[in-house]
């Protein structure tokens, strides 16, 4: 595990980001993650998740303030290195998925990083033992299903052994059966991750740590406990409570009234 | 079922032969696309007029479709754009070149049916199109994109070309997908229409290739995240005596048919 001085393996310091020079898409915002983490980035649409996450992982580096990942600043220079360290699940696993098997497909990263075809072989097997679909090694990506292809994902990423693990909406468009696996796999897995969704119940189940962006700013970190059950606070910046919150939030108010 | 659908259908059906476990599919890729260029080579050096050491080539796409038990009806099918094109080929030879070479039939002072050297280079010229085209066939429901591309590096083809092979093949699905969604979505909203009304082509081609190119773009991040450097690392094959034995037999007999035979026919 590669760290930073302090021991951290994420550090964004005052970062500040536009596409266009009078439209600040984030600002200021300050972040430390370490290892073993599981942090969820949550706010209404339109507020920048994406755009961080994808600061993150170096796919743009016009940005202001200090961005460092595994104790390396994200620059130019930097960003193959620093790739190495990151894994990013989109949000669309066709994207995610490009070659004809699964194998294939998982086998991709490590040997684009030059591992030898045994040490790819293990990291294959492992990769897809991790999220339980070693039965779908040799199967056509486009046979797969919403949720095996969500799964098929995540282990092209573990496959690559990365320090953290960026997810955006991952539990988008799967069904509760499979959703409650992912949530058991992601639960399963020590890297440092970082998980973007608007599913809130999601993000309870597998962070216990969240932060809420409004504006480009970050408005709150903090225990997930803590700020999803914050009625207020969701409302105030475009969310709502999660489901399961929700009903104890109410039962909390029946209990009282009665 | 839309016309887009039913390609993409075809598309993945071919990547399901592909993807069959038989013999013929695990034999290195090398060594079949070795075996399809030379045989498409000494098939089209025949002379115009060697129509039955000619008849005799078949033996290669014969064995291919029978052994490799594909259905000669889905390859015709597929093969259905460059069929009429080898069809084509030669048809205006019976006019311009009309000396007899000999009469089918013909008794008692009877002449029989002249065939003229035109009809034998027509038929040549068809036969050498028609045994290019299902060898071709052959060699890609047997062999993956990928293999062929691996094959490709191995011959020394430069590597710009074949990741240009291997992303044009890749975003053809992206693109054909994206193509679908739309046509189904303006479909939807235009029942009666017969097609899609010329007003809208503009506006939904832009779409789609929009679209298509953020698609495109998705796919590519994703392959630079995972250590993409402008070059596909593909997995070693071994090599066996049967990937070196079936081609080395079969360019053999395609020399022997080519070289020998042709002086007894």
């Amino acid at each position: 595990m590669h760290t930073g001085v302090n021991g951290e393996v994420l550090k964004i310091e005052n970062l500040s980001f536009s596409y266009e020079k009078k439209d600040q898409v984030l600002k200021d915002i300050n972040l430390t993650a370490y290892s073993g983490e599981s942090i969820g980035v949550i706010g209404a649409n339109g507020i920048g998740k994406t755009t961080l996450m994808k600061l993150l992982v170096g796919l743009n580096t016009d940005f202001e303030g200090v961005l460092e990942v595994a104790g390396h600043p994200m620059n130019q220079k930097n960003i193959a290195h620093i790739r190495e360290h990151i894994g990013y699940v989109f949000q669309d696993s066709d994207s995610q998925l490009f070659l004809s098997t699964i194998e294939d497909d998982v086998a991709f990263g490590p040997r684009n990083y030059g591992l030898s075809e045994e040490e790819v072989e293990k990291r294959v097997e492992e990769a897809l033992a991790k999220v339980h679909i070693t039965e779908l090694r040799h199967k056509q990506t486009y046979k797969l299903s919403g949720g095996e292809k969500k799964l098929a994902s995540i282990a092209t990423i573990l496959s690559m052994k990365p320090d953290i693990i960026i997810m955006d909406e991952p539990s988008i468009a799967l069904d509760p059966r499979n959703r409650r696996n992912l949530i058991g796999i992601l639960n399963e897995i020590d890297s440092l991750k970082i998980i973007t969704s608007h599913d809130l119940d999601f993000i309870l189940d597998t962070c216990e740590r969240c932060v809420l962006l409004d504006e480009g700013r970050i408005i709150a970190d903090g225990r997930s406990e803590k700020i999803l059950m914050d009625k207020e606070l969701l409302e105030a910046h475009g969310l709502e409570l999660p489901l399961s919150a929700g009903c104890r939030y109410k039962q909390n108010i029946d209990n009282v009234q009665g | 079922m839309s016309k887009i659908e039913k390609n993409i259908r075809e598309l993945n059906k071919l990547q399901n032969l592909q993807q069959r476990s038989h013999w013929m599919n695990d034999l290195h890729p090398l060594g079949k696309l070795l075996l399809s260029v030379i045989y498409i080579f000494i098939t089209v050096s025949f002379g115009k007029y060697s129509l039955a050491p000619l008849i005799i080539m078949a033996i290669y796409p014969i064995f291919g479709f029978i052994i490799g038990e594909l259905s000669i009806k889905e390859g015709l099918y597929r093969m259905r754009l460059i069929l009429p094109l080898v069809v084509f080929v030669g048809i205006f030879n019976p006019f311009f070149d009309r000396q007899v070479m000999f009469y089918i039939g013909g008794s008692g002072g009877q002449t029989g049916i002249p065939v003229t050297e035109g009809i034998i280079s027509m038929v040549t010229l068809m036969l050498k199109g028609f045994y290019s085209v299902l060898s071709a066939y052959i060699l890609i429901a047997t062999t993956s994109i990928d293999d062929i591309c691996y094959a490709l590096r191995i011959l020394h083809v430069p590597k710009q070309i074949v990741i240009v092979i291997m992303l044009i093949y890749r975003y053809f699905g992206v693109m054909a997908a994206e193509a679908d969604r739309i046509t189904t979505a303006y479909k939807l909203r235009a029942p009666k229409q017969n097609g899609i009304h010329y007003k809208a082509w503009g506006t939904l081609v832009g779409q789609w290739l929009l679209r298509s190119m953020d698609r495109a773009e998705d796919v590519y991040e994703s392959m630079l995240l995972r250590g993409f450097k402008g070059d596909f690392i593909m997995k070693k094959q071994k090599t066996r005596p049967i990937d070196i034995i079936y081609p080395l037999i079969w360019t053999i007999a395609f020399i022997v048919i080519r070289h020998v035979l042709i002086r007894f026919l």
